[in-house]
């Protein structure tokens, strides 16, 4: 292994650590698994799909209104044709944000997460305490965000327990109308398409 | 030979494995209906939150038919059925003193729900 990586070298390796090697090594010595296919799917996940994927969804959907018809009603298709899909995105739901509706989404039983369009999931989003917390008090969760809603916003916390995944389509944020698309996307956040960010007015 | 080549991987990668079957089976329940959750505590896998458990909803859409994770999960085959997003009140879910405009919103399976008494 190279010597680039920043950690120290005189710790010996965490119980998470131990135990994902010891998988690996299992895995590999019954030839299911060619360790360089997980390393390949690593960097996949590391270097070629992330939230700017699902950036250029929403920029799409707020230039132009029939992709935007088309990605509420038809969410799976209209994602692919931008080239995004695959594993974690094979049935998806998008859902809108206005000015009387945020929509926030969580996975309360695990970590489910739209891959194709956000990548893999920040930590947060995988731990209990926001799992817990934002079916329960999601103004709550909000204000840990840095995020303020008036009170007759109404707030709608999508579970993706099942074999759904979900996007949310952001508001579309003030003085951004001569914006391209391409400039739209650069305004996108990972947060926003997850519920528990607002895009500031430009 | 592994199962899991690198070769493979991009083509996995972009093609995942849905878990919406081509069956024709028919829905139990229609969008708008009053649904109860089954208040029910298997040990085993199960997608029903107990946070849900005996509460009541609405059925606001039907996603269509997929394999049931609950029996799937332990080798005991896909038993096909719809998959519906519910719509649960906060109220309904945490008690009256929480907001009039608060949803939740949850994907449930045919076999997690009754008729709403």
């Amino acid at each position: 292994m190279p010597h680039d990586h920043p950690h120290p070298h005189n710790k010996p390796l965490s119980d998470v650590e131990l135990r994902v090697k010891a998988l690996e090594s299992i895995l590999t010595e019954k030839e299911l698994i060619d360790p360089e296919a997980i390393d390949l799917i690593v960097e996949t996940y590391e270097t070629k799909i992330g939230p700017r994927n699902g950036a250029r969804v929403v920029a799409k959907a707020w230039s132009d209104p029939a992709y935007k018809e088309r990605l509420l009603s038809d969410t799976t298709a209209a994602i692919s044709e931008l080239g995004f899909s695959g594993v974690q995105g094979e049935d998806m739901v998008v859902v809108e944000n206005t000015e009387d509706v945020h929509n926030i989404v969580v996975c309360t039983l695990c970590s489910c997460y739209p891959w194709p369009t956000l990548g893999l999931p920040p930590v947060w989003y995988k731990a209990a305490p926001y799992r817990a917390k934002v079916v329960k008090d999601p103004r709550g969760v909000l204000d840990e965000f840095g995020v303020s809603l008036p009170e007759e916003t109404e707030i709608r916390v999508w579970d993706s327990n099942a074999e759904l995944r979900y996007l949310v389509l952001p508001k579309r944020p003030d003085g951004t109308d001569g914006m391209s698309e391409e400039q739209l996307a650069e305004i996108v956040t990972r947060d926003a398409m997850i519920g528990t960010d607002v895009l500031a007015a430009h | 030979m592994p199962t899991l080549t690198p070769d493979i991987v991009p083509g996995l990668i972009a093609t995942g494995a849905s878990a919406r079957l081509d069956e024709d089976v028919a829905p139990k329940f229609s969008i708008g209906d009053a649904v109860e959750m089954k208040n029910i505590n298997p040990v085993t896998h199960t997608r029903l939150p107990r946070y849900v458990r005996g509460k009541k909803g609405i059925v606001e859409r039907d996603h269509g038919v997929f394999a049931f994770p609950d029996t799937g999960a332990h080798g005991l085959g896909h038993k096909a059925q719809h998959v519906y997003s519910v719509k649960f009140s906060f109220r309904e879910l945490w008690g009256e003193d929480h907001a009039e405009n608060m949803y939740l919103y949850i994907d449930m399976f045919d076999d997690y729900m009754r008729p709403a008494p």
